[in-house]
């Protein structure tokens, strides 16, 4: 099964990738272990020279990730035809135990990337290197996030087999099944709905503080994390049934079919996108506090904040449209 | 922002002369890295478009099809199984299945020789219906000169042309000559009441699993297709073929980038000098990276697209004419088909990321060993 | 006139035509779609089960449908005979996915 182009272009970027993170990760602990700002020695100053092309290179490589993150889910979906009994993405991540591992590290792997590019750029915006031994130290962390990434994606395209028997989105999404996915689907849809507004609300105000009183970084942080939880429990318990006009199919992933007009594109990529954004301003208020980010750092917030509102904002308009187009009627 | 676009622009222009004084040498790494991509891309489009047209067209064909074996090999199946199948629930339909091949002497071409299931479709007695290469490769004079096949030597069958099947459907249709029962077991010598295979209709394809559960039981020799598994054959068949090319290709990828990298590495004197030079009135070291990244990404982009765009040309201007003699292989007789174009984001993504990743790859390191370089080191 | 003015604008001018290409494929497609619903309608009517691609052999002209259990078919010593075959992909599950009817027990028996 290995022989598909997307599955290739996906291995070869993960393979890259892979080699990438350990030699960067490498270069971390050297780096943690003999920087010192202050001395003027040749390992220093070899250090600092370097510093510009691992960043440049792992920079480089998390942008493929997160490229990857949507391809891979595309690829799924395409796929769907092969196995028998999928109809979705659901079913080809379910063909092998190691396809939905997979996803999960993608998407894992889509947050730390972001925030890390949002980190490598602000260090750059300073002129004495202020977050660098953070940024390698993050690197440490993600590697073996990419490490991992790259071998379960290995394990589920090799032990991937056609005709194989695999289970429908109808089957993981219902509510009388046991584990997350049922509870998710379990919830009534008034609760769900009254749960993403309440988050929505709270992104919101907090978001206004940020940008009118200059505090509540963190707080919007934490509101981002808990908006997109809420999202995606709305999704499966509720959007997903406007959006197919039925009161049963609770799929979050047949949303991403070309029947539906790649609709769950114009749900995801602006939730993905505002939740690492308002992660990001959490991060940099805990982190970005030195003296040469002085200037930079509530600046830098403030746009943050502004990209991740309008990121929730097209989450919102999707969402609403999805429920006025509808033909189905939940509520009264 | 303003500044920002404004020293991109400046990096870009400073790319472009510095890549304009090496003119000869920069087209020629255009060029091959636009045929690499050019070739990968064309297979990509070609398997997309022909799964996509089996998928759609094959959705017609009946939903199981029975077959006897009979020491391992396909035979004829008799009659009577119809009957015993038909008592079966769930069946809508069931019809006997007539086909064979032959082997034209004349030519070397094997058309298929086929009943059609639908009565209706069925020519008239002594009259056949043709697919479109047949009149091209038996070179018929006229629209309605007749067809001799010729069994053995000294045989000669006419059948008149009742009608020639347009070529829109020449994927599927291309070798076929439609005959009616009666002249098809007179021209092979079949008795009557056998079949080559039997065609089931079934309504609901819920049922067809538990369908092929009895007939398993019932006829326990026999090999049973549903069509399910025929669109995955195909699916299957056309990804592995573009698979196939593509590793194939990755080959020619492999040596364009070793070739590339060994142009970054491999800086000319003059380039380093250059480098040296913009060093020494005070580019940093991101500057130049910048640059260098910018080169990249000129060539890279003006490649994909060249190469991308030619692909499309190719593929469904041209009919793929290059990959047309590999796909024949020993036949006489290759569909005249014209493919549905498409083009999608995940094949141009995935397109991207095999062409794209590994030139950047391999050009990162040794640019940056430039970038870092001493200015008074280089300059020496 | 800068260069980078021409070269841009001849990358536009490739990513025009890239949209361009997208655009002939939707355009073409309601037309192709017709096309291939009379293509399967013949499929229907006729009763075919695969593409008439490659006509050189029994197993490429009806992959679908060849003895693919049937080793060496066309000669003693041949893998494969034919160019094509080449393209075709080993069955992925393996030869032989049929299950035998009975449990370890009923042979004990």
């Amino acid at each position: 099964m290995i022989l598909q182009t997307p599955i290739l272009a996906l291995l070869l970027a993960s393979a890259l990738a892979s080699a990438v993170a350990l030699w960067a990760a490498w270069f971390g602990i050297r780096l943690l272990r003999h920087w010192d700002l202050a001395s003027g020695s040749q390992t220093q100053l070899d250090l600092e020279r370097r510093t510009e092309l691992v960043s440049t290179l792992f920079g480089f490589v998390m942008l493929v990730e997160i490229t990857a993150l949507f391809l891979l889910v595309f690829n799924a979906d395409r796929m769907a035809a092969l196995f028998v009994g999928a109809m979705c993405a659901v079913g080809t991540f379910n063909v092998n135990g190691w396809g939905f591992p997979a996803l999960y590290l993608k998407i894992t792997l889509f947050f730390a990337a972001a925030l890390w590019l949002i980190l490598d750029r602000v260090d750059r915006l300073g002129r004495d290197f202020p977050l660098t031994r953070l940024k390698f130290a993050a690197i440490l962390g993600i590697a073996p996030l990419v490490l991992a990434g790259f071998a379960t994606e290995l394990a589920y395209f090799l032990n991937m087999k056609t005709d194989v028997i695999t289970s429908c989105c109808s089957k993981l999404f219902t509510p009388s099944n046991e584990g997350l996915a049922a509870e998710m689907t379990g919830l009534p849809p008034a609760r769900a709905l009254w749960l993403l507004a309440a988050a929505g609300g709270a992104v919101l105000v907090s978001g206004a503080a940020i940008l009118l009183r200059k505090r509540g970084e963190t707080l919007f942080a934490i509101a981002g994390a808990v908006f997109f939880f809420a999202a995606l429990t709305a999704i499966v318990s509720v959007i997903s049934l406007y959006v197919y006009d039925h009161p049963n199919h609770h799929c979050p992933f047949c949303l991403l079919k070309r029947e539906y007009g790649y609709f769950g594109y114009a749900l995801y990529v602006p939730l993905f996108a505002g939740t690492a954004l308002a992660l990001a301003t959490g991060l940099l208020k805990t982190v970005a506090n030195s003296d040469s980010l002085a200037g930079v750092q509530p600046k830098a917030i403030r746009h943050l904040t502004r990209l991740s509102l309008a990121g929730f904002a097209l989450f919102g308009i999707a969402v609403l449209r999805s429920i006025t187009t509808s033909q189905l009627i939940l509520f009264g | 922002m303003t500044s920002w676009l404004r020293r991109q622009r400046a990096l870009a222009e400073y790319t472009l002369a510095a890549l304009a004084r090496r003119r000869i040498k920069n087209t020629g790494l255009l060029l091959i890295y636009a045929v690499v991509i050019f070739v990968v891309a064309s297979a990509t489009l070609f398997a997309t478009a022909l799964r996509k047209e089996a998928e759609v067209v094959l959705a017609g064909a009946p939903e199981l099809i029975v077959q006897n074996l009979v020491m391992g090999r396909h035979d004829m199946i008799s009659g009577e199984v119809i009957a015993e199948i038909d008592g079966i629930r769930g069946v809508a339909g069931i019809k006997g299945r007539l086909w064979g091949y032959f082997y034209d002497r004349l030519n070397g071409a094997n058309y298929t020789l086929m009943v059609p299931l639908d009565p209706d479709m069925a020519p008239p007695e002594g009259q056949a219906i043709i697919g479109e290469s047949l009149p091209r490769v038996r070179e018929l004079p006229w629209e309605t000169a007749p067809l001799f096949l010729s069994r053995y030597p000294g045989d000669l069958v006419r059948f008149d042309i009742a009608e020639r099947l347009s070529s829109e459907s020449a994927l599927v249709s291309t070798d076929l000559i439609l005959l009616n029962e009666a002249d098809f077991r007179a021209f092979f010598e079949l008795p009557e009441n056998v079949y080559t295979d039997i065609a089931l209709s079934i309504r609901n394809p819920r049922e067809i699993d538990t369908i092929v559960e009895k007939i398993g039981r019932l006829l326990p020799n026999a090999r049973l297709v549903t069509r399910d598994e025929i669109a995955r054959t195909y699916q299957k068949l056309f990804s592995w073929r573009e698979g196939i090319m593509v590793l194939l290709a990755g080959a020619s990828v492999l040596a364009f980038v070793i070739f590339a990298s060994e142009k970054a590495s491999g800086l000319s004197a003059e380039e380093t000098r250059e480098i040296g030079i913009l060093k020494a009135i005070g580019w940093d070291t991101g500057d130049v990276i910048a640059m260098k990244l910018w080169e990249g990404g000129l060539i890279s982009f003006s490649a994909f697209l060249l190469g991308t765009v030619l692909a499309y040309l190719h593929v469904f201007a041209f009919d793929a004419g290059l990959f047309a003699s590999v796909l024949k292989g020993w036949s006489v007789i290759y569909p005249d088909f014209a493919l549905t174009p498409g083009i999608d984001g995940l094949q141009l993504t995935a397109l991207f990321f095999l062409t794209v990743l590994p030139y950047v790859a391999a050009t990162i390191v040794p640019i940056w060993r430039a970038a870092t370089a001493d200015p008074d080191q280089v300059m020496r | 006139m800068r260069r980078t003015s021409i070269v841009f604008g001849f990358l536009a001018a490739g990513t025009a035509m890239l949209a361009l290409a997208a655009l002939h494929a939707r355009i073409a497609a309601a037309p192709e779609r017709a096309r291939m619903a009379r293509s399967a309608a013949l499929v229907r009517a006729v009763g075919l089960t695969d593409l008439a691609l490659f006509t050189e052999a029994r197993f490429t002209r009806n992959p679908a449908l060849a003895d693919l259990q049937t080793a060496f078919q066309d000669a003693p010593m041949s893998f494969e005979h034919f160019p094509s075959g080449t393209f075709a992909p080993r069955p992925a599950a393996g030869f032989g996915r049929g299950e035998l009817r009975f449990g370890p027990e009923e042979v004990a028996r």
